[in-house]
């Protein structure tokens, strides 16, 4: 596994993607939606698979001693590792941004708990529609993209929306209080993202078994 | 022992039939793999590699079930896809650190040799190499890790005669000590003439013929004309097969 990660990251992974590791800076941004950084992070992904197809990535890994899932398998671990890794590089500009911008973020949700459970859910959420889908042919990355990005899009808009409804102001606060209040959101998110990523990369894998290359 | 063992691979697809593919490869020998475009050729190959996967048949690689034993096989196994370019705005070097992970028996100084024997600069991207040399590259890794098996598929086209010529010879080299073997699919049949030592004949997915050149040649007598040599050259036995409206499996 460790092979088929490096094998990614030197040689199938975008110059975007690891541009868009550090897109956790725009936590910075004054009058931003956050939601975007969610965005870039799944943006990065379909380039990179796209420059995987456009190489031909899985022919090359098929030749390789590893079993047909395993290519799939690799895919999935970098998928994960630059995920989790975009979110933790965000995190010093999350603690950063109220001394910086001590008013808060007006656009959207402030930079909290709660945010980070988003994160994790769109990113499962991307995980567990795109990698199936795109394993189906290994080779429609773009439609895959579309149907992942549709309800990905759509929980984003919720999570910016929310942060505007009064009575839930607790969820766009970053009080000490409110953020534990935030917590099973962090939670839930974090429960759901180990799962739909598990579910969708053990979909992608029995698909990706059937497909004749 | 048989290095590869094809047994009954069949392979349906909506509009082609991959029907009852068997043939072997042995040690020591280079295997033409021939048949017009469409024949079945790539599909055999790639369901070699279980890149297609065969609806029934086994496969055996130095002895063992290649379904059971897919990574030990894999070490041993070198392919060259020949068409696809793989990677082509990385470095050589990129590649090969790559790539070089996945073997433990990784030779790195028969590497280092291999890229001097062939010419190959690291420096260099797939992009910047020609088609004969990016098949040198991907010789250079698969010996590198000494495979005993090397899968070729369609190494030779898109090549002038010279590099061309050049590639035989090696594949011819490669195989002299006994211990390896190189089954290559090809529909330039001269290619065959020069280096095989068998020959399998795919047409429209069934193989009609597979056996030692000289023995195959024979098989296709039936296709002599007056004033035609005992024995057809390659090209001839194929060009008169494709042609010919019955079809009969010779007997070999």
């Amino acid at each position: 596994m460790t092979a088929l990660l490096f094998k990614d990251l030197r040689l199938t992974a975008h110059p975007a993607l690891f541009f868009f590791l550090f897109f956790g800076v725009l936590l910075c941004v004054p009058g931003y939606p956050y939601g975007m950084v969610f965005f870039f992070g799944c943006l990065g992904l379909f380039f990179t698979t796209m420059n995987g197809r456009e190489n031909g990535d899985v022919f090359f890994t098929a030749t390789l001693p590893v079993r047909k899932g395993d290519v799939v398998r690799g895919r999935c671990a970098l998928f994960v590792l630059v995920q989790l890794s975009q979110l933790l590089l965000s995190l010093p500009f999350a603690f950063l941004r109220p001394l910086w911008l001590p008013e808060g973020n007006v656009a959207g949700i402030e930079a909290n708990a709660a945010y980070y459970g988003f994160g994790l859910l769109s990113f499962g959420l991307f995980n567990l529609i795109f990698l199936p889908a795109f394993y189906r042919t290994a080779y429609q990355a773009g439609r895959a993209f579309v149907k992942a990005m549709i309800p990905v899009a759509l929980l984003i808009f919720i999570m910016e929306a929310l942060s505007h409804f009064p009575d839930l102001a607790w969820l766009d606060s970053i009080r000490p209080s409110d953020q534990l209040r935030q917590l099973p959101f962090l939670a839930a998110g974090a429960m759901f993202y180990a799962l739909a990523t598990f579910l969708g990369c053990r979909i992608a894998r029995h698909r990706f078994e059937q497909v004749d290359l | 022992m048989s290095l590869l063992e094809v047994d009954g691979l069949c392979k349906r697809y909506p509009s082609f039939l991959l029907s009852d593919v068997s043939f072997r490869v042995e040690p020591g020998r280079i295997m033409g793999l021939i048949g017009k475009n469409g024949a079945g050729k790539s599909t055999t190959l790639k369901a070699l590699l279980h890149m297609v996967r065969p609806d029934s048949g086994s496969i055996r690689m130095f002895g063992l079930d290649f379904s059971d034993y897919e990574l030990s096989c894999k070490q041993e196994l070198g392919v060259v896809l020949g068409g696809i370019d793989f990677y082509r705005r990385k470095k050589l070097s990129q590649i090969t650190r790559a790539v070089r992970l996945f073997y433990p028996q990784w030779d790195e100084n028969a590497y280092r040799e291999y890229l001097r024997l062939f010419d190959l600069d690291e420096r260099k991207c797939p992009d910047q190499l020609s088609a004969g040399m990016r098949v040198k590259y991907m010789l250079a890794l698969a010996l590198s890790h000494h495979a005993r098996l090397l899968v070729l598929d369609e190494p030779t086209s898109g090549m002038d005669p010279v590099s061309r010529d050049d590639l035989l010879n090696l594949f011819q080299a490669l195989v002299k000590d006994g211990q390896r073997a190189i089954l290559f699919s090809t529909h330039i049949t001269s290619d065959l003439d020069k280096c095989a030592d068998d020959v399998t004949y795919l047409k429209d997915g069934t193989v009609l013929c597979s056996a030692e050149k000289t023995r195959f040649r024979a098989a296709f007598s039936h296709l002599r004309e007056s004033g035609d040599p005992d024995l057809l050259p390659l090209e001839e036995i194929m060009v008169r097969t494709e042609r010919r409206d019955d079809h009969d499996c010779p007997a070999v």
